[in-house]
């Protein structure tokens, strides 16, 4: 009997898989299971294979891993695809009417269902993907009822009969399996627990983190995978009185948001890769002018237009670098779906406590992902909102000059300066990406110039002794093998703990939020005998920073396939890696 | 808002580095003129700058404002304006600026109609960079990068705002004081993106555009009896290369401007000390 269950719908694009997935996979949460889906997809709207998997147990379950359990195939193709992660327990649900005639191995159990007859009978030939859902749930002894709860969330809003419709095809085909195979030899059976649970991916917590942030302004440009944050946005955003623009490109999405920002609103972009290579040449002018703005950068695999739709995590040099001259920027990378939340709630703090760009860097894995969470996860009696220091018609005075004038960009010895939007009275002052003085007035004075460098920077050495640069520690602390990693690998490293254990190795695990500022791991470095540095790159870009803090080589493991890290494949790796010389 | 707010109370205490002549500085004193004069004051107004000669307006100004990076004037304008709907928003440039590599905003922030006004000061020339060809250059006015002209037609910004769906189009000379003041008020107080081609002459680098030729040649679209109202007139004129035309050339009596049509009236930056009130929703979303 498995604990858990991975399932897999495949087709081809427009087939619905998407849909279907999320259907299901709203239906285990809402039965109290635990569920992490990853998602398969081509960059192509029709004829590209895709496929949405969900992994489940009433454990939680934080990554992928190399099985399939129930796979429902909509095209041999799918079959083909998924060959080697099915097993000898493993069932496929697939339409035996259909012209193409399923090669389905001799160890896995053939599930032959008349999917698209049985929709018909149903209302509709374009409810079989609900038809095999039906099936799933009889294969996999889960109460059709759960998937009946998520009907009616999806279709709702279309009316009764087609909620109706759709639950008779679940049913017509649960009976079909019920009465044609004799399955319970596979042994699953799902069980149900009374926890609520939210579902949701990791640019949804973005976009619901902002919301709660208090940021009304978005402007963007579509990209994947970032677009759907501003999906996300639209629609929902106005509740609170905000605005979501769609600009004419991503030059103009970041000057938008910029004007936002001067203007007072707490104002966000978000792109990929290629973007973010568009907005920088507004970054400096940001940085110079002290605008707080939160920049995300779903990374995507590059260079160029690379693989749009493959995960990646090839970004960080750009949002450390990025941009010409030197200039201050804080970047804040999520390690799980909660922290998309948390951190950006964060990233807008920051950006209005300093006056300062920040980069909130996500990836393709985590914004497509959907995972389950108790809602107290995302708690919003826990949020705290600091404007910094936001000056207002009583408090301007403090901060004007002999002539009256607002200084803008004092010197103040944390580096950070007030900040008056307009309205406030005596506040008026001009900023520009020209260097400046304490009014905001260019100027070419050795002195002055030195003098707002070093302020800048300051805001940094500030903000490193000031905030809390914590990291997420898992695995056991006092262990001589130290594995460090950030964004969202943290899931399958922490999964990969248990496989480890099996053969009696431990791990203390390290995931790291912040690239710059960064927590000073020299003494958990130091006082480990291995230490590897786990990223979906080529080149170890976090590993490289790692070196330079610590003065020494650390071992890596990359991945740049164009998929993420699943647990089992990362136990392997990190126990080959264990026993392999440290690079000279 | 106040009465007994004067045009100085626009200017800072920056003197402009413009040379003498520029016709920078008519234009800027004609717009500090029509801020005050339509009731704004420095802390109620945005001023955005583009780069070039042109772009340093907004140092010489006194409000809030912002100088950003060659092109993108536009775009922070209209974040500003969609973000805070009770701020006047004015947008500066040059004619390289906005119409070569800022063209492809120019067309959107035309077509999306945010309330506020564009003032491109047009010298036919880059001015900054020490005089190249600019957009709206003569075909054979010969520069440092085009030796024998740009052989090419210069673009035609009315046009280009007409084709675009604008709501206000005019065009002024920073010399006829006046005159110009009174085309940017209009288009300040006009709902919608206002905006205003002003031939503003580059005495250093440009010998042909000056200051005598448009006197000569400037034909004034209320001496002649035009109905701004009327598209086909105004079609007419614009696409009229065979004069220079000051005046309000067009302007949509029906105008939305973007604010209203989104439905974005509300004040962003004034939000909560926490997440809004009935955020949990949010959450309760993804049962
Ligand atoms: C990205 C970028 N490219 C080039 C420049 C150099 N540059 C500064 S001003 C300018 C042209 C300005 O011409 P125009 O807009 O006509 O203004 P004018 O100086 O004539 O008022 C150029 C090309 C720059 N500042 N930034
Ligand atoms: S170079 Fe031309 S545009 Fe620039 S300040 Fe001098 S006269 Fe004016």
């Amino acid at each position: 009997m498995a604990e858990d269950l991975n399932w897999a719908v495949g087709g081809e694009a427009g087939d619905g898989i998407d849909s279907t997935g999320k259907i299901f996979a709203q239906a285990l949460s809402r039965a109290g299971r635990h569920v992490f889906t990853s998602k398969d997809f081509a960059s192509r709207i029709r004829g590209g294979y895709t496929a949405y998997k969900i992994r489940t147990a009433v454990d939680d379950v934080q990554s992928v891993v190399d099985r399939l359990d129930i796979l429902v195939a909509l095209t041999q193709r799918t079959i083909d695809e998924n060959l080697d992660e099915l097993h000898e327990g493993s069932a496929i649900i697939y339409d035996g009417e259909r012209s193409w005639e399923a090669e389905i191995p001799d160890e896995i159990t053939a599930v032959d269902v008349p999917l698209k007859s049985l929709a018909e009978e149903a209302g509709g030939a374009i409810m079989r993907n609900v038809v095999a859902l039906g099936a799933a749930c009889e294969i996999a002894d889960f109460d059709v009822e759960y998937l009946d709860e998520s009907l009616e969330k999806r279709f709702g809003g279309k009316g009764s009969k087609i909620v109706e419709n759709n639950k008779e095809a679940a049913r017509l085909g649960q009976e079909y399996v019920q009465e044609n195979y004799d399955l319970d030899h596979l042994g699953y059976s799902l069980e149900t627990t009374d926890n609520d649970y939210v579902l949701l991916n990791g640019n949804e917590a973005i976009g619901m983190g902002a919301i709660a942030a208090g940021c009304r302004f978005y402007a963007g440009y579509p990209i994947t995978p970032a677009t759907s944050i501003m999906e996300y946005l639209t629609g929902r955003i106005e509740e609170y009185g905000g605005h979501v623009v769609q600009a004419e490109d991503e030059l103009s999405a970041i000057n938008m948001a910029l004007g936002g920002a001067r203007a007072g609103a707490r104002a966000m972009t978000a792109t990929s890769g290629a973007g973010i290579d568009l907005m920088t040449e507004t970054f400096g002018l940001i940085a110079t002018s002290e605008t707080p703005l939160v920049i995300t950068d779903v990374q995507r695999s590059g260079p160029s237009t690379g693989m749009p739709t493959k995960q990646e995590q090839g970004d960080l040099n750009m949002a450390l670098y990025a941009g010409h001259g030197e200039v201050p920027r804080f970047v804040v990378a999520p390690t799980t779906i909660t922290e998309c939340f948390w951190k950006t709630i964060e990233a807008f703090n920051l950006a209005e406590k300093y006056n300062t760009p920040v980069f909130l860097i996500s990836d393709l894995a985590m914004s497509v992902t959907e995972q389950t969470f108790p809602p107290e996860a995302f708690d919003m009696d826990a949020v705290e909102i600091d404007r910094g220091k936001l000056v207002d018609d009583d408090t301007v005075g403090e901060w004007l000059d002999s002539q009256g004038r607002f200084r803008a960009h004092a010197a103040t010895e944390d580096g950070v300066s007030p900040r008056a939007i307009p309205g406030t009275t005596d506040g008026a002052h001009m900023s520009t990406g020209l260097e400046h003085d304490e009014l905001g007035r260019r100027t070419e004075e050795t002195d002055v110039r030195v003098q707002q460098v070093d302020k800048r920077n300051r805001k940094v050495e500030t903000a490193k002794e000031e905030e809390g640069w914590e990291y997420r520690e898992f695995g056991n602390p006092d262990s001589d093998n130290l594995v460090l990693s950030w964004g969202s690998n943290e899931g399958a490293l922490v999964e990969a703990l248990d496989y480890l254990e099996e053969d009696d190795i431990d791990l203390r695990v390290i995931s790291v939020p912040y690239i710059f500022p960064r927590p000073d791991l020299t003494d958990e470095i130091e006082s480990a005998e291995d230490v590897i540095v786990v990223e979906c790159n080529a080149t170890g870009q976090f590993a490289d920073l790692i070196e330079h803090d610590a003065l020494t080589r650390v071992k890596r493991i990359n991945k740049y396939t164009g998929v993420r890290f699943k647990a089992d494949e990362l136990a392997e790796q990190i126990t080959e890696k264990l026993s392999a010389e440290v690079p000279a | 808002m106040s009465s007994d707010v004067r045009f100085t109370d626009f200017k800072s205490d920056k003197q402009p580095t413009w040379c003498p002549g520029c016709g920078d500085f008519g234009t800027m004193n004609g717009m500090m003129k029509a801020l005050a004069e339509t009731g704004n004051d420095p802390d109620n107004t945005f001023v955005v700058a583009g780069i070039g000669c042109s772009g340093k307006i907004g140092t010489y100004m006194h409000s809030y404002a912002l100088h950003g990076v060659h092109g993108r004037a536009l775009p922070v304008g209209q974040g500003v304006k969609m973000s805070r709907p009770d701020i006047e928003v004015m947008v500066a440039g040059g004619d390289g600026d906005g119409y070569s590599i800022g063209a492809g905003h120019f067309v959107h922030a035309v077509r999306r109609n945010v309330d506020m006004t564009y003032c491109v000061m047009d010298n036919r020339i880059y001015g900054l960079t020490k005089g190249q060809a600019s957009p709206t250059s003569r075909s054979d006015f010969e520069t440092s990068t085009t030796p024998e002209g740009p052989k090419q037609p210069p673009v035609n910004p009315l046009a280009l705002a007409l084709a675009s769906g604008a709501s206000f189009i005019a065009q002024s000379f920073a010399s006829d004081a006046l005159r110009h003041q009174e085309i940017v008020q209009e288009a300040i107080e006009h709902d919608g993106f206002g905006f205003v081609n002003v031939f503003s002459p580059c005495v250093t680098f440009n010998d042909v555009d000056t200051y005598d030729y448009f006197r000569d040649n400037l034909v004034d679209l209320e001496e002649e009896g035009h109905d701004p109202n009327d598209y086909e007139a105004a079609k007419e004129v614009i696409l009229d290369s065979e004069k220079e035309y000051q005046g309000v050339m067009y302007q949509d009596e029906n105008s939305v401007p973007y604010n209203e049509q989104h439905g974005v009236t509300e004040d962003m930056s004034e939000i909560p000390d926490g997440a809004p009130e009935d955020a949990m929703d949010l959450v309760r979303e993804f049962y």
